[in-house]
């Protein structure tokens, strides 16, 4: 039994190092860059080199200024510092710019004219002519971000017609200008394609960002939160709550209801009301929750359909400051859990009340249940002692998918009853862009299904022995 | 009348009318239909069906057929003519919206509106009950309006057909990857997959190769090719890459085992590997996971919800393949078709999945109801909608904004509560049917 548990977590690790390897690719391939802070308007010398200097920032915060991964395969034209490079865009752009022409050394030193260009320009004196350097520099910009050829010199040609247009700047930017232009040149003589087709592996190390991400998951820090600057685990934890407490008073009143229903369905299977249940249990069971949580919310909590209906509060949680007795608060939010719960236990309510039927119908036919009836115990104790536990079984290993399931039944809910949960969270993440958040719950939630897997392997191997541990 | 038959004909027509899987699929039929619920369930899903196929020509705002200034128009089929570029409209079409032309005869659809027509005058979600402002009961809204005066009674029948493209495509998309996976899994388990050292070797290297030159050279290309609408094309050069790399690396292999070291066999535990993928997928949450692939798409449509639903949810038809297989594999008559020495395939295709296909048959009901629970759910939550479409969901979404409007609760929801339901009766109906313990 021992070497199987071990065995079985042994298989998790490479399981979970997919998914992770999973999790983490998608959040590479994400829209926006949380490294791009805009330029204010009104920029001179030290701005421009404090926003560089805030995106340097913004980017260690978030650990974005380490390489992706362990290696990187690419072919031999590639620097392998390209990485250093943190605004996505330039990145992509200065990448897509060694795909056509393959020579990093002359595509850098390009790189390096502009940006001397972008500097130079701060030293131009305003009354030179305002607009003009504004519009420079803005070319300028747009330079950093193009590779196509036809579009990289038709910028080039207006930068020079603007500078044309105003002879003072000449002694001061007409280097930079003509420097950017032959460095472009010398792009596309120097052209080396050859190398793009030479496969190379770049090896970075373990400090890189998929290492980092991974391990400190495992010690509970999630990363920061792109918005609130808080870090994720913080604001998974306050989320977490209140999932945690629907989901747990949820399964309590569904086992609490299914487990007596089925059995008492299953005892008096003659009986109209068995029938009556059965037809009941399946309407339920497959009735969408987020429909009826709907419904709910359109009819019970509203006056629009006359006050008898008007039962409930509104969504959300009430909004009785914190400085209001405790009992007070206690029901207020009591009152409306009410609704989000029900919403959430009556299809498994339903569920587990057809699969004890079930297994109880089955046991009841079984030879010690007539023999626990010979030797002449009650019908109640033979039901609830014997026969209850020999088919509590499969209930039991219900318990494997109940993270998962409810954790993904529970976003819907949260999101309609507004609910500040787990599901609410990531929704509002993804519409956000707060990427961090979404693949920290996608990780969360693999982790959790893993171990409820796990433990519904236990739990049936434990509750029926003839399981064996080694072949599968 | 037998007597004009020969011999010979009869005893064809007898054998005909006791072939084997014909005998099997009947009984099969005749367990199913025996089940009311089932039965009536599939003839409503076929109703729904037909609503979905037939959208079109239930609510539409064209006229189905009309006559103006003498002439004859049926603009519900030339539409589609339209849309194949073969016609054009005449510009009064253009200039004047459809319900203002002077028809002189006038046919058109049950319901009078398509799911864009935008009819201003009873905007603001008007009830079925309330007054609406309509030239006549013909035109009426019977199942209310949304905000915009959109007629729910048309959006609920473009659902359909949307409702219905999802569950069918995902379903596809996870049957061709599911039945795959099955099969190697469970047709050549952990010791019936063989090769030779240097294929496995070269096809590693091959891998490597056709990655490195089909994806990684050509990203740019790639990207470009995504922004300019030739994907289609630059992809297929790159996969013909891959595929001749693939393809000069096995030629390879072919060749040098004759040499005695390279040749020698070793086995893949292909089930193992198989089964550590399914389990890998099923690790994942489906709705979180989709959740999140829909939040770094740049442009979500229906298209993409459909091919991700049906990428995550191959797993239950993979293990219903597998395990149908496994079980098959050790009967005598595939034994037979080895000792005939048929090679894989054919035995795989011709003997084995014949024969597997049936369980999955139940895993595709299910997996069905659940796809489309899946894509209402999202577009409740409004992720991945074209602006111009209309789902179930989404109408149901409209009854959290607006809570006086009944009907966008009840409707819509009513619709995805019976299709889902159908669906599920059917599987359980199929599980019945095919379990041959069960009564005739």
């Amino acid at each position: 039994m021992f070497q199987y548990i071990v065995k079985r977590i042994l298989y998790f690790i490479p399981t979970l190092f997919v998914i992770s390897l999973l999790a983490f690719g998608l959040s590479k391939c994400t829209p926006g860059d949380p490294c791009n802070v805009p330029l204010p308007p009104e920029s001179n010398k030290s701005s421009f080199i404090n926003s560089e200097d805030d995106a340097k920032s913004r980017c260690n915060l978030f650990g974005l200024d380490k390489p992706t991964f362990y290696f990187a395969l690419t072919s031999k034209a590639y620097p392998d510092s390209l990485y250093k490079i943190l605004q996505k865009d330039k990145r992509t752009n200065w990448n897509d710019l060694i795909a056509q022409y393959g020579n990093w050394d002359q595509i850098s030193k390009y790189k390096t004219s502009i940006r001397n260009l972008q500097l130079k320009l701060f030293d131009i004196p305003d009354s030179l002519g305002k607009r003009a350097i504004k519009k420079i520099s803005n070319e300028s910009k747009f330079l950093e971000v193009l590779s196509d050829d036809d579009a990289i010199v038709k910028k080039l040609k207006k930068i020079e017609t603007i500078y044309n247009n105003n002879p003072s700047f000449g002694t001061i930017i007409g280097k930079e200008i003509s420097d950017i232009k032959n460095n472009y040149e010398q792009i596309k003589e120097k052209s080396t394609l050859t190398q793009l087709y030479i496969p190379t592996l770049h090896w970075y190390g373990f400090d890189n960002q998929y290492h980092n991400w991974i391990t400190s998951f495992f010690v509970g820090d999630f990363g920061i939160s792109y918005n609130t600057y808080r870090p994720v685990f913080s604001e998974i934890r306050d989320a977490i709550f209140w999932t945690f407490l629907m989901m747990s008073l949820a399964l309590i009143l569904s086992y609490l209801v299914a487990i007596p229903l089925g059995v008492f369905s299953a005892k008096n299977k003659h009986l109209r009301f068995d029938k009556f249940a059965t037809v009941l249990l399946f309407i339920l069971y497959s009735l969408p929750a987020f429909w009826v949580a709907t419904m709910m919310v359109v009819f019970f909590t509203t006056p629009e359909y006359g006050s008898w209906t008007n039962i409930f509060p509104g969504i959300g949680l009430g909004n009785l400051p914190s400085s209001a007795p405790f009992w007070d608060r206690f029901w207020e939010t009591a009152k409306h859990l009410i609704l989000p719960v029900l919403c959430l236990s009556y299809n498994r309510l339903a569920f587990i009340s057809r699969q004890m039927r079930g297994g109880m119908l089955g046991v009841i036919q079984q030879d010690y249940i007539r023999t626990a009836r010979a030797k002449g115990l009650g019908e109640q104790a033979v039901i609830w002692k014997h026969g209850l536990r020999n088919s509590l079984f499969p209930i039991i290993t219900l318990f494997a998918n109940i993270l998962p399931t409810t954790l993904a039944g529970s976003v819907i809910i949260e999101v309609i009853f507004n609910i500040p949960g787990m599901g609410k969270l990531t929704l509002d993440a993804i519409s956000q862009e707060n990427y961090p958040i979404v693949f920290a719950v996608l990780m969360i939630a693999a982790v959790a299904t893993m171990l409820g897997i796990l433990l519904a392997d236990i739990l049936y191997s434990l509750s029926d022995p003839r399981v064996s541990f080694n072949k599968k | 009348m037998a007597f004009g038959k020969t011999k010979r004909e009869q005893t064809k027509n007898t054998l005909e009318g006791s072939e084997v899987p014909s005998k099997y699929w009947s009984r099969v039929k005749q367990r199913f239909f025996k089940n009311k619920l089932a039965k009536w369930s599939l003839r409503i899903l076929i109703v729904i069906f037909l609503i979905g196929t037939f959208a079109d020509f239930i609510a539409n705002e064209k006229p189905l057929y009309c006559k103006i200034e003498g002439k004859t128009y049926f603009p519900v089929f030339k539409q589609y003519a339209v849309d194949l570029g073969l016609s054009t409209w005449d510009t009064k079409f253009y200039q004047t919206p459809w319900s203002e032309h002077n028809y002189e005869k006038l046919i058109m659809p049950p319901i009078p509106y398509s799911h864009f027509t935008i009819d201003s005058k009873n905007s603001r979600f008007k009830s079925p009950f309330d007054n609406q402002d309509v030239p006549s009961t013909r035109y009426w809204h019977w199942l209310g309006t949304d905000q915009f005066g959109k007629d729910v009674a048309a959006g609920m029948v473009r659902g359909a057909r949307i409702a219905m493209l999802v569950g069918i495509i995902s379903m596809l998309i996870a049957s061709i990857i599911g039945i795959f996976f099955g099969v190697l899994g469970g047709f050549f388990g952990d010791n019936r997959f063989k090769v030779s050292r240097v294929r496995v070797l070269l096809n590693i290297i091959g891998i490597f190769f056709s990655y490195f030159y089909g994806f990684q050279v050509r990203s740019y290309a790639l990207r470009m090719a995504g922004e300019n609408g030739t994907l289609a094309i630059e992809l297929s050069k790159s996969l013909f890459i891959v595929f001749v790399i693939l393809l000069l690396c096995n030629l390879l292999a072919r060749i040098t085992e004759r040499n005695n070291f390279l040749s020698k066999k070793i086995t893949i535990p292909v089930d193992i590997i198989v089964m550590r993928i399914i389990e890998i997928m099923n690790s994942i949450p489906a709705l979180f996971l989709l959740l999140a692939v829909m939040a770094i798409l740049e442009q979500p449509s229906i298209i993409s919800v459909m091919v991700i639903i049906g990428l995550i949810r191959w797993t239950g038809i993979a293990r219903f393949v597998r395990a149908e297989l496994l079980r098959i594999r050790s009967l005598e008559y595939i034994e037979a078709a080895e000792a005939m020495g048929f090679k894989d395939w054919r035995i795989i295709l011709k003997h084995g999945l014949p024969n597997a296909i049936a369980p999955v048959l139940i895993t595709i009901a299910f997996g069905i109801a659940s796809a489309i629970l899946l894509e209402a759910i999202l577009s409740f939550l409004g992720i991945g909608l074209a602006l111009e479409e209309v789902t179930w969901g989404e109408l149901l979404s409209y009854a959290r904004r607006n809570t006086r409007a009944w009907w966008l609760a009840l409707f819509p929801g009513l619709a995805i509560f019976i299709t889902v339901t159908i669906l599920n009766i059917i599987g359980d109906g199929l599980t019945d049917a095919l379990d041959p313990k069960s009564k005739v």
